[in-house]
């Protein structure tokens, strides 16, 4: 059981990872001078000013 | 020599030597070994009968081996000096071989009477050492003594193929190699006799009917007798094996010889010698479906550096497989099979080689040292006794383990295989057995799945990435342009500059990189991703700060004059840039240079999920590089551990 768990879990982020290759996510904190700070994956805007 | 009718000389029936190898007849009236020579016939005197085993073998049995014929026409009964008999079986072949079939707990061994080499001579049996190959046998295969002993012929029946003397003994030694090459030299004849063969099945020479793993398991044989020391009721489940037996009701060790019971020794048994966990009388059920009965139960231990450690072995007993063992060593579990020593290839020495190769596969060394039998219950094929000392020696590749347990007349190899508490709970259709602790030596280490098809994800991540390159596209410039900023009115007051419009598709990570004059000062940069129709925005700081100098240590820098910052994908559209900056020389303008790039190759998201895929992985190799720690604390040759 926590074989197929873990299995599943390892796919899901290699799956996340995939998605975010294609769709262009990145991590939040990954511009190193980035506002946010905690890492995080976001899309679209977060609200402006 | 041909047929030969004459009257036995001690009873005057008639007798007929039908083959013409027969040296011996025994005489069926009187049983008396007649023996024929050119004198005439010779009485050796009597034999006793055949003690009825649990033999498929009847003289008379016709089967084929290597294409020519044969029959059984004699049998003989022999004793080992320490106990237990055997039967030897002439087979008398049509084309004039005389083949010499040994059956000895349910194994058969064909062989040939082999010449010796002119000149060669073989070791004597005091010089022949077990364990070593005997290189003057002219074998193709090379053939190791695995034992050495004293026979004594007990009874016979038939024609014999050589002067059978009743009662009297001879020294042989067994040889074996790999193959199932078998081969016994006899010292009762000077010079020794060689006889050359292999380890046979009954199918293998055409007696399939009998063959032991088809033919029908016979219902085990009970016979119930009485303790010569208290009078209570006991019984054997092996009678034609048994040559120990203890008594229920008062611990007497007995000798059985051919069903006589003799009185020992009585057993005192410590709390820990009574512990067994499974009773005798058990039936269990194992691999194939295979019954065994617990008819055996013997207390062993092994004194390391002052400390004595106790196992438990229970000896299995079934009519069709004859004798395998159980072993319950600090609540673990090993189902122990006999292995034919020629199969185990030592690497160095066969005494205490530090590792032994079976099937191609290498066991370590883990334990050399004396197993001493401590106490005794049930029934045994062999003549045990308490305080039975022999050099063991295990080799573990988990889930086996190969034993050696060695005297100076005999060698045995054995093979255990590792078994849960669950499997034997089903095996006895018991439950609640005590929980084992520690590590076996030969336990399996079950979370190997953990960093073998653990690292799956991995490597999918690893093709993912590899092929998402090119997929996703290579990197693009969607903006480059220099503005420059006004002076600012005061410190603290912000000037802003835009860029021109340009267009951002989506689907595709921006970075946004700014460059700035900056010398030994800094400047703040607040950028603002405009889209141009929804008028939403996306924000992100860009602070530059450059410095530069030396001190005792030589020249230095710090910071660097173009910074970036990298944004996800943002809906498709045209966008422009506002830039907010303050700077430390505000009184002067400052030049930026802004650059927005779609598309960009990073390794932060591999990274992150490479390193989040990693964690199992690793815990994995920790709790297999613990286990193994484990199982080899115990060991005398824990110097290994490291390299499992």
């Amino acid at each position: 059981m926590l074989k197929k768990l873990y299995l599943i879990f390892g796919i899901g982020v290699m799956l996340t990872y995939g998605a975010a290759a294609w769709f262009g996510w990145e991590l939040a904190n990954s511009g190193k001078n980035s506002r946010i700070g905690v890492p995080f994956i976001y899309t679209g805007f977060r609200g402006g000013k | 020599m041909s047929v030969l009718q004459a009257n036995c000389p001690s009873c005057a029936a008639p007798v007929e030597f039908k083959a013409g190898s027969t040296i011996v007849l025994v005489c069926p009236f009187c049983r008396s070994a007649i023996a024929r020579s050119d004198r005439g016939l010779q009485d050796l005197g009597k034999v006793a009968e055949i003690v009825e085993s649990q033999s498929s073998l009847k003289l008379g049995l016709k089967g084929e081996f290597k294409g020519a014929r044969f029959e059984l026409t004699g049998r003989a009964q022999l004793r080992h000096e320490l106990g237990g008999s055997w039967d030897e079986w002439y087979a008398t072949f049509s084309n004039g071989w005389v083949g010499w079939l040994a059956e000895a707990q349910g194994n058969f061994y064909l062989t040939f009477y082999q010449p010796m080499p002119e000149g060669v001579s073989l070791p004597s049996f005091d010089k022949l050492q077990v364990g070593q190959i005997v290189p003057e046998i002219p074998s193709t295969i090379p053939l190791m003594v695995v034992e050495k002993g004293i026979a004594t012929a007990v009874a016979a029946a038939g024609e014999i193929p050589y002067q059978l003397t009743p009662n009297e003994q001879s020294s042989y030694a067994d040889l074996s190699g790999s193959d199932s090459a078998f081969g016994t030299i006899d010292y009762s004849l000077d010079p020794p006799w060689v006889f050359i063969g292999q380890q046979v099945s009954l199918a293998d020479i055409g007696l399939a009917n009998a063959r032991p793993a088809e033919r029908e398991a016979r219902r085990v044989s009970t016979a119930a007798m009485g303790c010569p020391n208290c009078g209570g009721p006991l019984s054997l489940t092996a009678p034609d094996k048994a040559e120990r037996v203890t008594c229920p009701n008062c611990d007497s060790l007995l000798d059985v010889n051919q069903g006589n019971l003799t009185y020992l020794k009585t057993l005192t048994p410590t709390e820990a010698d009574k512990s067994f966990v499974l009773a005798i009388g058990a039936e269990g059920t194992f691999k194939d479906d295979v019954k065994f009965k617990i008819i055996g139960a013997v207390v062993r231990s092994v004194t390391i550096d002052g400390e004595t450690y106790y196992w438990h072995e229970y000896l299995l007993y079934n009519p069709t497989i004859f004798f395998r063992w159980l072993v319950h060593s600090d609540n673990h579990w090993n189902f122990v099979e006999p292995l034919n020593p020629a199969d185990v290839a030592a690497d160095a020495n066969i005494l205490g080689a530090r590792s032994a190769t079976h099937n191609g596969k290498k066991f370590k060394i883990f334990q050399d040292a004396p197993a001493v039998v401590q106490y005794v219950k049930g029934e045994f094929y062999w003549r045990v006794e308490q305080g039975e000392t022999v050099r063991a020696v295990d080799y573990v590749a988990a889930p086996l383990m190969l034993s050696q347990e060695s005297t100076e007349k005999e060698i045995n190899w054995s093979i255990g295989n590792y078994m849960t508490n669950a499997e034997i709970e089903k095996a006895f259709g018991i439950t609640d057995l005590p929980k084992p602790w520690s590590v076996a030596p030969n336990q399996p280490f079950t979370g190997g799945f953990y960093y073998t098809w653990g690292l799956l994800p991995l490597f999918l991540l690893l093709v993912v990435a590899v092929f998402m390159i090119p997929i996703a596209g290579l990197t693009n410039t969607v903006l480059s342009q220099e503005v420059s900023l006004p002076p600012m009115t005061n410190a603290t007051t912000a000037q802003i500059a835009f860029s021109q419009p340009f267009e951002i598709k989506g689907n595709r990570n921006i970075r946004i990189s700014a460059s700035a004059p900056v010398s030994n000062s800094f400047a703040e940069l607040d950028v603002d991703l405009v889209n141009n129709q929804s008028q939403e925005v996306e924000s992100v700081t860009i602070p530059i700060e450059y410095y530069f100098g030396s001190d005792s240590d030589g020249s230095w820098t710090e910071g660097a004059k173009e910074q970036d910052a990298t944004l996800s994908s943002l809906p498709a559209g045209k966008y422009t840039l506002r830039v907010e900056g303050t700077w430390q020389d505000w009184q002067t303008p400052m030049p930026l240079s802004l650059k927005v790039e779609q598309n960009v190759n990073r390794g932060v998201n591999f990274l992150c999920a490479f390193l989040v895929l990693l964690i199992v992985p690793v815990l994995g190799l920790f709790r297999k590089i613990s286990f193994e720690s484990r199982r080899w604390k115990d060991s005398m040759f824990n110097t290994s551990s490291s390299e499992e």
